[in-house]
């Protein structure tokens, strides 16, 4: 081919799919995960089991030879009749539809949907012949090799695709930082701290493979920051106090603060740092609402999680350090040295500034102490290093974006003509993009 | 989804948003659509100055077509010179923009058309072609008519894919479409033989005014003397033949006919991936129906199995109880399933 | 057409059970290994005449009996091509999920599209004419998910072909 199609890069989370083409600096289609189809909703679904319930058969199948004519054509087209994204969300506000989200924990659970769901993002969305195109998708840390083998079977069978690449979302995050400033030497080693919507990942990652072993996940992450605003509103009686609005104070006004005490020392010096927040209600009334000490003790819950939690209490730095103590000896050092954050709940100001600092204080604690017990060695001191970037909000995908463009990803796809040489089972291995021997 | 969109959504979005007066930001981005074109959405001298690009294979024949009259026809003051390596460029000044929201809109459409309307030329041409050999076929009777008059105008062959072409013919009764098409995989050309049987069946069965579509292995009478169209015997390359009638070929109907026929392949292509997908999902149920009566069947063997592993289980893990946690905001969610 | 299959299944159905009489015998080959000698073909006196059972020359079975192992082999009835695709795809579709049918083949003999391998382990572990049953109902639901699959294929493209012509109407 003279010019080369670019990548189709999908990053489908949990809350929300990053679509969009390799080499572009933000993905061209963000939206839920979210699939409205006839019929009522699945409900809790998804007990876990991984493979669709056995439901009872639809007519088609029970039904032998039904009534010809028009009416047979329009039979078994059910499966065509389905929304994704905000479509989705609006269509399943109305009749007939019901929502469901394919993926839950990270992990695809209904592959039927996320089937479709695929067919329509590629079809209606990117507008692609898939048969043009490489892809690259992403996986959580800790996908099991057979759901691999599933997606790879959907794209190869179904979608005819050109060639296709799955790889690790942290891992991924870890080559989006390499835009920073502050990354030297473009190295697949390090700690990245990914916090979403629902839970936030500690996954350090050596020489581009994940050790996990030594993941931690925290159950504080960008909903309980937003319910942890509201309810101040809530306390303070403000006029508007809803989800919507918590979520955009979260967003505009919050940052991190080096210590609580002293910021609240400094906002009853000085009142100009207390704001006002105008919300237009559906009404067309605007209320303005007040907004005080959430603005710093919001993202605080990362790091002094008894303000808000009661059975999660082990603040963001110590997690961290937990982690990198857990993994094998020999990487720490690089583990420490490139703390790498990913997702929109460490967009905060100075989140990265503070955990630094947090973390140095607990290493340096801890050289000290283990100096103290030696008797007189010194230690040559250890590297800390939180890297905060631009294209955080979309780590993962941005990664993507920046290894699908280059000249030698189409060579570490798998195609279509070597899936059926050796089946499925070929994408369990990949070769390392961007790593050593890479560019 | 049933049809394919004519437009692009991405364009569409950002365009939209664009001119909803949000304050402006530099954009740079790179947009695939069908059939390899590729879009160049950019802001390269100052935020509040679009430039949309395009790059489409076959551009040399879409020019040879008047590709280049239609465009400027529909994007006359906003065309200007192509960036390099692109083939058409366009350029939108957001302080420069129409009046009315509906002019807005209108714009938006008309920009995230720009495929169709880039490949939309040949089409014209062969409207305009059409009118003209109908008017000259008027004046004589079937047998009399000149040679150039009965046998129509010139094959316009557009190769908007690598391996796949679309060839246009006017004629003094009709226009001509044959899409060539490929089929790399073994299951899409069964497929696709099936789909393309009920193309040519819906006419005879439900559709009367549809245009006639025909299908064969070897190149049509039509494209007998196009270079680059050879018999390969082989029967791996297809020809769907649309035939346009006068009933299609009026004015007021062109643009959508134009629009509705560009589709084809994509349209083809889609609905033979989605009735994989079905297909898959059939097998899916179907497997797990299998399972669940064998999971019956086998019920001692995994009752057996079960207990074997819990008793492992137990005395290598002491803490299995541990596998639910509370978040912070009292949801539950497990620890490393 | 179930007149002329009842015949066939229940042809099938008696030489199964018949067939399903195994009992565990090591090796004589290697020591301390007991490997289903179907497969091993080590050891030609435990071997028993192998069968074939077949309704015509695109439906058969064949089951080939021995000591301590039996291997089912079917084809499935490909009318035509799409009949064809369809069975080539359900089958692989199967296999691929082979470990969760403890007995289902991984690869199919040559000449046939699924096979299945039952040893003395799984009668011990499992009823034997629920094993037969299992293989019966296996024969009877893929026959009838090939031919509802075909005729979901033609009544999709039936309505893909009208709707794309129906706005030039």
């Amino acid at each position: 081919m003279a010019n080369q199609t670019p990548a189709v890069v999908m990053d489908n989370g949990t809350g929300f799919s990053k679509l969009g083409f390799a080499g572009n600096d933000s993905p061209s289609f963000v939206f839920p995960t979210a699939i409205a189809t006839k019929g009522p909703a699945a409900g809790s679904g998804g007990s876990g089991s991984g493979r669709p319930a056995v439901a009872n058969k639809p007519s088609f199948l029970t039904g032998g030879a039904g009534p010809t004519g028009h009416l047979s054509a329009k039979r078994g087209t059910e499966d065509l009749d389905f929304f994704i994204g905000d479509e989705a969300i609006a269509a399943s506000s109305g009749p007939g539809y019901g929502l469901h989200y394919p993926i839950r924990h990270g992990q695809i659970e209904n592959w039927d949907h996320m089937e479709r769901f695929w067919s329509n993002s590629i079809f209606k969305y990117l507008r692609v012949e898939p048969e043009d195109h490489h892809f690259l998708l992403t996986e959580p840390p800790l996908n099991p090799p057979e759901n691999r083998e599933n997606t790879a079977e959907i794209f190869f069978e179904s979608f005819n695709c050109a060639g296709l690449y799955i790889a690790v979302q942290a891992v991924l995050a870890l080559a989006a930082s390499w835009t920073s400033s502050k990354v030297t030497d473009r190295s697949l080693t390090g700690t990245v701290i990914d916090s979403g919507d629902g839970v936030t990942h500690v996954i350090p990652v050596a020489e581009g493979y994940v050790i996990g072993s030594s993941i931690k996940s925290i159950p504080i992450a960008g909903r309980d920051i937003t319910y942890f605003v509201q309810s101040l509103l809530r306390d303070r009686g403000e006029p508007d106090s809803s989800l919507k609005t918590a979520q955009e104070i979260k967003e505009e006004y919050c940052y991190v603060c080096p210590d609580i005490v002293k910021e609240f020392g400094r906002f009853d010096r000085d009142r100009t740092r207390f704001l006002r927040h105008v919300v237009k209600q559906p009404g067309g009334r605007e209320v303005s609402v007040d907004i005080g000490y959430e603005r710093f003790l919001a993202p605080e819950i990362f790091f002094n999680p008894e303000i808000y939690s009661s059975d999660f209490l082990t603040p963001l730095p110590v997690v961290v350090d937990g982690v990198i103590q857990s993994s094998p000896i020999d990487v720490r050092r690089g583990l420490y040295k490139n703390i790498v954050l990913s997702g929109g709940s460490t967009l905060y100001k100075d989140f990265g500034r503070r955990l630094q600092r947090d973390i140095k204080q607990l290493v340096d604690a801890r050289i000290k102490a283990s100096e103290a017990r030696s008797g007189g060695a010194k230690s040559g001191g250890l590297d800390v290093q939180v890297i905060t970037h631009k294209r955080q909000r979309h780590g993962p995908w941005f990664g993507g974006s920046l290894l699908g463009q280059t000249p030698e990803f189409r060579s570490y796809c798998h195609t279509k003509a070597e899936y059926q040489e050796y089946g499925p089972g070929i994408v369990r291995r990949f070769a390392l993009l961007g790593g050593p021997g890479g560019s | 989804m049933l049809l394919l969109d004519y437009q692009n959504v991405l364009i569409q979005s950002v365009l939209t948003e664009r001119f909803s007066g949000a304050p402006p930001v530099s954009i740079d981005q790179t947009v695939s659509d069908f059939d390899g074109v590729i879009f160049h959405i950019s802001t390269p001298d100052v935020k509040t100055k679009i430039v949309i690009s395009i790059q489409i294979r076959c551009y040399k024949d879409l020019v040879r077509y008047g590709a280049e009259e239609v465009l400027n026809r529909e994007y006359g003051p906003y065309v200007i010179p192509p960036e390099p390596g692109y083939d058409f460029s366009i350029q939108v000044d957001l302080e420069n923009l129409p009046e009315s929201k509906e002019d807005r809109e209108e714009l938006v459409k008309k920009i995230s058309l720009l495929k169709r309307n880039a490949m939309a030329g040949p089409f014209e041409q062969a409207y305009q072609e059409h009118y003209h050999l109908k008017q000259e076929a008027a004046k004589f009777t079937s047998e009399e008519a000149p040679q150039g008059v009965r046998e129509g105008g010139e094959v316009k062959a557009i190769h908007y894919r690598e391996e796949e072409a679309i060839y246009v013919k006017a004629s003094h009764d009709r226009v001509t479409v044959i899409f060539s098409t490929v089929f790399r995989e073994e299951t899409d050309r069964v497929f696709g033989k099936v789909f393309i049987q009920e193309f040519v069946d819906a006419r005879r069965r439900a559709i009367q005014n549809a245009p006639q579509v025909l299908f064969r292995n070897d190149p049509p009478l039509e494209l007998q003397d196009v270079p680059g169209v050879k018999n390969t015997g082989t029967g791996d390359i297809g020809y769907v033949t649309f035939v346009l009638f006068p009933r299609h070929l009026t004015p007021q109907r062109m643009p959508d006919v134009i629009s509705h026929i560009q589709t084809f392949r994509d349209y083809f292509h889609y609905h033979i991936k989605a009735s994989k997908a079905y297909i898959h999902t059939r097998m899916r149920r179907r497997t797990a129906d299998f399972l669940q009566g064998k999971q019956l069947l086998f019920i001692a063997y995994i009752v057996k199995l079960a207990a074997n592993q819990c008793a492992v289980l137990r005395r290598a893990r002491p803490e299995n109880e541990e596998k639910e946690r509370k978040t912070a905001s009292g949801r539950t969610f497990k620890v490393g399933s | 057409m179930s007149q002329s299959l009842r015949p066939y299944l229940q042809a099938v159905r008696s030489s199964l059970t018949a067939a399903l009489c195994l009992s565990n015998f090591a090796s004589q080959t290697a020591e301390r290994h007991n490997v289903p000698e179907v497969e091993a073909r080590t050891s030609p006196e435990v071997l028993l005449t192998p069968l074939t059972i077949a309704r015509n020359e695109n439906e058969r079975v064949l089951i080939e009996p021995s000591i301590n192992s039996i291997r089912i082999s079917i084809k499935i009835k490909q009318a035509d091509e799409i009949e064809h695709i369809l069975v080539h795809k359900f089958t692989r579709f199967l296999t691929q999920r082979a470990e969760s049918f403890f007995i289902l083949r991984r690869k199919p003999i040559k000449g046939y599209d699924i096979s299945f391998l039952i040893t003395n382990f799984h009668t011990e572990e499992m009823l034997k004419n629920k094993l037969v049953d299992f293989i019966i109902e296996f024969m009877e639901e893929v026959d009838k998910e090939i031919s509802e699959m075909k005729l979901f294929l033609n009544a999709r493209a039936r309505f893909v072909a009208e709707s794309f012509l129906t706005p030039f109407d």
